[in-house]
Parts: structure tokens; C-alpha cells; sequence
């Protein structure tokens, strides 16, 4: 017996060493790595003065033509739209782009995103390398996880657990500085095509009363003297319960609404424009807001 | 309870420690101990369907009495046959109950009939298939006399109950594993020492590789029809690794553990996928089930030894047995029937107990008639497995079509999972490597270099494993 549990200790002291060793070198190569995602890009850059910064989910990401934008407002434009992206996350993103660069004008897209207050998997994912490293991601996430002791005390936890964004692949990609498929520096990234036939979308019947992220979003832009813009994106005609979007402008006053008017054909699907609809969209969006802000 | 969970890392020690510190010194309570050890890993999942065990436990102890005591040919038979029908009874409600009233009421509403069936909401106990064949095993080798039958309650139950193997194997012959609860355990280091190898090794199978190639298989059978024939062809050798390393996976860990406490159970996978012919993928598949169809259904029913036509037809029977055992689903039946089609022309021709070996062993490579061979074999079983793993019939034949359409459109397709198909590859050529490079041994830790190995694979293990959504074994579902 002896012999047997000398093994396994020492299998198992093994294994702890391995995951403090794999831990470490995650860490680091993610803090050292060309930014892959958008996160690491706004938290690799400092001192930078944006004009313009575009905030939401894929319905940023897919819409907002930067260069388009930059050139027709001749400012810096950055879109920082992430797929599933709520609130939330761009609070976060807000907090840590404005803790080392100054902005003028932030463009935020509210559509069912209003309906939560929680970050999404995505942006926890994404922030986890950095949750030892950097106070704002630790004091903002901290408070949603319900495992942030285990995610702070076990070695190699976060990582394992979030493997899909932050596991080996994303690591491996990190070393060897692969550019990813979107800029993050730009931001940009169009849909392809026409997804046929455009499946019904279906917007809440009810709304929250209110959100207090987007609240404290206002608060920061206010203090720090930011314009903040927010608009709803387009949707194809087959959507369900549109009623949802007048009663979001009774909750945001001053949201622009460019929810309609946009052909079918400029679709993906029903909620997100093609490259095409973007380009138009975008040109719009400058359009409407050019005089105004 | 989960073999890849935390409660069973915590439940495991425990009983380790249990066993051969606290209870080591008296075999009752050891057998107790397993016992109740087994029932509480069962009942972690569902206490309810403790009863089925216990009930199940009771009938074929009772019944293996009676067998003792009775010696007219007759009244042995009605025992076994009571067995038999309780046993196979509980299996057939809970797991064909619906599909049997569903293709009754079908047939009937085809021939003009419509009439009104009712399914019920039954949930499948985990591992009855699994404990029903072990319990039934007894009862047969009770009656055919060759095991004595026992009159050890506690240590009966702890054959059919034996947590490692309790619900996904391997289904043990009550000649192999009865007669070790009989005799007192004595710890054996190196025995142990290799528990934890193939636990490792196993849970390597099930976390990197099953998990990797699920999420993989999960994409790509879902949305087969948007795929080009290569990724439709890489979703077909995905699914084969996951079902795979999902199912060894599991057998590895149950061996193992079993070895943790001193009891020997038998191999359940040998390298199937360097089989040279589809019987002796079947000679290294599932070798528990394959072995009891053959001892308790094939061979009573005539096995080789009758004419040609019965021949056929006793092939027929276990393969479409084993398909059916499997789910109560068409597409188990047509991957039962598949694979006897394969499997005649090589019983036609005698050609079915043509590689009895270890492939190329003592060599590096295989020769390339042996490459060709394994290579035909493995194509020929992942054909069949897209008929396991597709929800219809239908889907599995369309899914096939597309496969043979030769259109390669999109080149490497990028999935919705942000990879592209052909990406698993890597990993799955490494692990084929390995495998080949142990395909002699159970596991791949031996020799000289099983320390770099060791590291190796907890390094695999760490990085490569699928932690953010943990799945159950493939096999439960059986």
C-alpha cells in the first residue's frame, strides 16, 4: 500500500504543479499576445483619442461599416460590437476603453438587450485571463459569478471551463500571433448573403422596467462628458410584436429608430443585415445623426 | 454519478479508503460495503429505480436456490423462463414500450385501422440493458449447470450491483466475477498502480477525445444538409472516435476502478478500429455483449454448426439482437442488419476467424495489404455508424447520398462553432498513434518511457479536455 500511495501522491502533486505551469503560461501569453478579440484590443490600447466608438451585440458587428463611417465623418471610428454581446459587456468594454484613452461619441445599439443586466458567456470568457490582472475586469465580473472563488484559487479553472474561447486553440493561435478573422482594431465584420427563407423573429411581448446598466452607462458618459447615441438597428419585415420597439422609446426617449425600412434582400436573416445592408445602413446612420450630433 | 464528475473524485476515495482500511478484515462487510457503495453511485442519478435492482437482485438469487434444489428438467426450465421473462419484461417496458405501440399503431392505420394509442412519459433506468444480461447470465449458468449457485445474498448482490460496471459495463459472466466476492481481497500495488493508468487513460478517451469530437459531430449532423462531402466525411470519422473514446473511455475507467479494489473484470475493447475484417471488429467491440450474444443466443440457438440457411439466420438473429438491445429505434435495427451483411461473405468464404492476431505485432507499420484492410474495415463500420448516431432512418440515407455526391464546394467548410471541420484531425491522428503504438497492451503506459507518457497525457488531459459542457457516456442512454 505504501508504494501505491506514494504513487498517486505523487501523481497528484504532479497534476497540481501541471496546472499552476499551464496556468502561468496561459496567463501570460495572453497578456503578451497580439489582441485576438476585442477585450484584449481595448486593453492593449492606451492613450489613443476615439471620435467615434460603436457599442452592441452582432447587430454592431455586422452593421457599422467602420471605414465607411471614418471616411465619411473623416473621424476615428472603432466598432466594438461582439456576437451575443449584451449591456452589460459594453459597460465593461466602456469602462476599460475610457480608464486609458478619451472618446468623444459612443454609438449604442438597444434593441432586446435592454430586457438584461448580466454579462454574457462570451464576455466572461473573454475576460478571464485578465481577471487577477486587471481591477476593473475583477471588480465588475467579480460580482455576477456565483464560482469566483474556485475561478481566483484553482489553477487552470477558468481556462478549462471556458475552453471554447480562452482553451488551447485560442492559446496555441495567441503564440504564434494568427490573425484573426476579424480585425479587432476595426471591428467590422459583414454577413454574406441571403439566408432563405428569413426565419419569423420574435421580440418580447413585455419590457423590463428598467435597466440599470444601461443607467450606469448614461452616468459614465455624462461624467466623463461623452456623447452617447443610441439607436436600434433594422429588422426584416417578418418580425413579430414590433409594439416592443415603441415601448423601448418610452423607456429611451431619444433612441433612434432605424428598425424599419430596409428590402428583405439586404438581409442575412431576419436580424442581421448582409454586406450590402450594412454599407446602406451605415450611410444612413451617418446620415440621420451627422446634423444632430 | 458520473465517472468525469466531481462526486465520484470524492466518492471514489472514500470507499477506497473504506474498503481496505476499515472493512479489509472481514468479507461480508466488504461485500456490504460494495454493496451499499453501489447503491448509493446508483441512486445518486435516481433512487427511485433502486428498487428495480433490488427487485431484480432478489428474483434471480431466489431463482438460483430453487435451481439448486430442483432436479426435473421441466420445472428448471419454468424457473429459467420466470427469470427470463421478469428480466426481460422490466427491459422490454421501459425501453420498448413506446416504440412497440407506436409501430403497432403505425401498421394498423397503414392496413386501414385507426386506432388511438396513448405512449407513456417512461424514463429509461440508466444501465438496465447492462444488469439485466449480467443477472440473466447467472440464472442460465445456474441451469445449465455450470455454476454452482450461490447462497451468499450480499455477495450476490454485489455482482449484480458492482458500481464500477453497474451501468455501462462491461456485462460480466457471473463464472468470471460471482466467484471473486467469494474470496478475500488482498491489495495489490502494481494491480492498483495500473487502475490508475487505465482510469486515466480512460477518462483521456472520454474528456479529450469523445468531448472534442462530440461538439464537432453535434454541428455537423445537425446541419448535414449545409455540408460539403468532406465535411460530412469528417463528421462520419468524428462520430466513430467519439462513440469510441466515449465507450472504452468508460470500460477503461470501470477496469480500473475495479482493479482499485482488487477485482479483475474483463477487457471490453481491443483496438477495434485496426481491425482487418468486420469479425474481428466484432472480436474487439463491446467484447462483453458480443460474447454473451454469442454464449447465451448464437450458439444455443445452433450457432455454424447447422445447415447454411440457419447459419444465416443465427447471424440475423445477434446482429440485429445486438442493434435492437442498443435502442428502441429503427436505426439501430438497420445497423444491426448492416453489419450482418458485412459480416456473411466472410462466414461464406470461412474467412471470419482469418485474423485471430495482434495486427503487424512486433513490426512498426503494417504492411500495406493490412493498411488496405483495416482501412476498408473502418470505412465499411463508419457507414454503419452514421445510421447509430442519425435520429431517423431517412436522415441517416440522405446524410449518406450527400456524403457519395462528391461535392466539395466551400473547400474546408468554417462551421458555427468558429472552426473549421477538418481541424479535430490533428488530434486525431495523434491519438491513432498512440493507440497503434500500444495496440499490444491495454493501456499506453508501459515501458520505458511510461513517466513521459504519464505527463504527456495529464498534459492532455488539462489542456485539451472539454470542461465547459460535461455530457454524459454515450452508453447511458442504453
Amino acid at each position: 500500500m505504501a508504494h501505491f500511495t506514494k504513487y498517486l501522491i505523487s501523481i497528484l502533486i504532479g497534476t497540481l504543479c501541471l496546472l499552476y505551469v499551464c496556468d502561468f503560461i496561459y496567463t501570460q501569453v495572453y497578456l503578451h499576445s497580439n489582441p485576438r478579440n476585442k477585450l484584449q484590443y481595448i486593453l492593449n490600447t492606451t492613450g489613443e483619442h476615439f471620435d467615434t466608438v460603436f457599442m452592441g451585440s452582432s447587430r454592431v458587428a455586422n452593421h457599422v461599416d467602420t471605414k465607411l463611417f471614418d471616411s465619411k465623418s473623416n473621424s476615428k471610428t472603432i466598432n466594438l460590437g461582439v456576437e451575443g454581446a449584451g449591456l452589460n459587456d459594453n459597460l465593461l468594454q466602456l469602462k476599460l476603453l475610457i480608464s486609458n484613452n478619451t472618446i468623444s461619441k459612443v454609438f449604442l445599439q438597444i434593441d432586446t438587450n435592454f430586457e438584461s443586466d448580466t454579462p454574457s458567456n462570451i464576455a466572461i470568457s473573454e475576460a478571464m485571463p485578465f481577471l487577477n490582472q486587471n481591477k476593473i475586469i475583477n471588480n465588475h465580473i467579480k460580482t455576477y459569478l456565483n464560482n469566483s472563488t474556485k475561478l481566483e484559487c484553482i489553477p487552470f479553472y477558468r481556462y478549462a471551463i471556458n475552453d471554447p474561447k480562452i482553451g488551447f486553440r485560442e492559446m496555441f493561435f495567441s503564440v504564434f500571433n494568427k490573425k484573426p478573422k476579424t480585425d479587432p482594431s476595426i471591428g467590422f465584420t459583414p454577413k454574406l448573403g441571403n439566408r432563405r427563407p428569413l426565419i419569423q423573429y420574435k421580440l418580447p411581448k413585455a419590457i423590463k422596467n428598467k435597466n440599470s446598466v444601461l443607467e450606469e452607462i448614461i452616468h459614465i458618459c455624462l461624467k466623463n462628458k461623452i456623447r452617447l447615441i443610441t439607436y436600434i438597428s433594422p429588422y426584416c419585415s417578418k418580425i413579430e410584436n414590433r409594439d416592443y420597439i415603441a415601448k423601448l422609446k418610452t423607456k429611451i426617449p431619444n433612441l433612434i429608430d432605424l428598425s424599419k425600412g430596409y428590402d428583405d434582400t439586404l438581409f442575412f436573416n431576419c436580424g442581421h443585415l448582409n454586406n450590402e445592408g450594412a454599407k446602406i445602413f451605415t450611410n444612413n446612420l451617418y446620415d440621420v445623426t451627422k446634423n444632430k450630433y | 454519478m458520473l465517472f468525469n464528475s466531481i462526486d465520484f473524485a470524492i466518492f471514489l476515495p472514500i470507499i477506497f479508503v473504506l474498503y481496505w482500511f476499515v472493512t479489509n478484515k472481514n468479507l461480508k462487510l466488504q461485500n456490504f460495503l460494495i454493496v451499499s457503495a453501489s447503491y448509493l453511485f446508483y441512486g445518486w442519478w435516481d433512487w427511485r429505480f433502486l428498487s428495480l435492482i433490488l427487485f431484480s437482485t432478489i428474483v434471480d438469487y431466489s431463482i438460483g436456490i430453487l435451481l439448486s434444489k430442483e432436479n426435473k428438467k421441466k420445472n428448471r426450465l419454468i424457473l429459467l423462463w420466470v427469470s427470463i421473462l421478469i428480466n426481460l419484461g422490466f427491459l422490454g417496458f421501459f425501453k420498448y414500450y413506446n416504440f412497440f405501440l407506436d409501430n403497432f399503431s403505425t401498421a394498423f392505420t397503414f392496413f386501414g385501422a385507426d386506432i388511438k394509442t396513448d405512449s407513456l412519459n417512461i424514463i429509461l433506468p440508466v444501465g438496465i440493458s447492462f444488469y439485466t444480461f449480467q443477472t440473466l447470465s447467472y440464472t442460465i449458468d445456474v441451469y445449465k449447470r455450470k455454476l454452482e449457485p450461490t447462497k451468499d445474498f450480499i455477495a450476490f448482490s454485489a455482482f449484480v450491483s458492482f458500481f464500477p460496471q453497474l451501468v455501462a459495463g462491461p456485462i460480466e459472466k457471473a463464472t468470471n466475477l460471482l466467484p471473486q466476492f467469494y474470496k478475500k481481497r488482498t491489495f495489490e500495488s502494481e494491480k492498483a498502480i495500473d487502475g490508475i493508468h487505465l482510469i486515466l487513460w480512460g477518462l483521456f478517451k472520454k474528456i479529450v477525445i469523445a468531448d472534442s469530437c462530440a461538439i464537432y459531430v453535434n454541428e455537423i449532423f445537425s446541419n448535414y444538409e449545409s455540408m460539403n462531402s468532406l465535411s460530412l466525411l469528417l463528421g462520419a470519422i468524428y462520430f466513430a472516435f467519439q462513440i469510441y473514446g466515449d465507450f472504452s473511455g468508460y470500460s477503461d475507467i470501470a477496469i480500473g476502478t475495479s482493479k482499485l479494489f482488487g477485482i479483475d473484470l474483463m477487457r471490453n475493447f481491443a483496438f477495434p478500429y485496426f481491425s482487418r475484417d468486420i469479425a474481428e471488429f466484432w472480436r474487439r467491440w463491446h467484447i462483453s455483449l458480443s460474447t454473451w450474444f454469442r454464449d447465451y443466443l448464437y450458439i444455443p440457438l445452433g450457432g455454424s454448426k447447422v445447415s447454411k440457411l440457419l447459419s444465416f439466420r443465427n447471424i440475423f438473429i445477434i446482429f440485429i439482437v445486438s442493434g435492437f438491445w442498443h435502442g428502441a429505434n429503427w436505426t439501430f435495427i438497420i445497423w444491426g442488419c448492416l453489419n450482418a451483411i458485412y459480416f456473411i461473405p466472410l462466414f461464406l468464404t470461412k474467412r471470419n476467424r482469418n485474423n485471430l492476431n495482434i495486427v503487424s505485432q512486433g513490426k512498426i507499420f503494417p504492411s500495406f495489404h493490412e493498411l488496405i484492410s483495416m482501412l476498408t474495415t473502418f470505412v465499411l463500420v463508419s457507414i454503419g455508424w452514421i445510421f447509430f448516431r442519425a435520429d431517423a432512418i431517412s436522415i441517416a440515407i440522405n446524410y449518406i447520398k450527400k456524403l457519395f455526391s462528391f461535392n466539395f464546394d466551400n473547400g474546408l467548410q468554417y462551421l458555427s462553432i468558429e472552426r473549421y471541420a477538418p481541424e479535430l484531425m490533428l488530434l486525431i491522428s495523434c491519438f491513432i498513434l498512440v493507440e497503434w503504438h500500444s495496440r499490444a497492451q491495454e493501456h499506453p503506459f508501459f515501458g520505458t518511457w511510461r513517466n513521459f507518457k504519464l505527463i504527456s497525457a495529464l498534459v492532455g488531459l488539462i489542456t485539451l479536455g472539454v470542461y465547459s459542457n460535461v455530457t454524459d457516456f454515450i452508453y447511458f442512454q442504453f
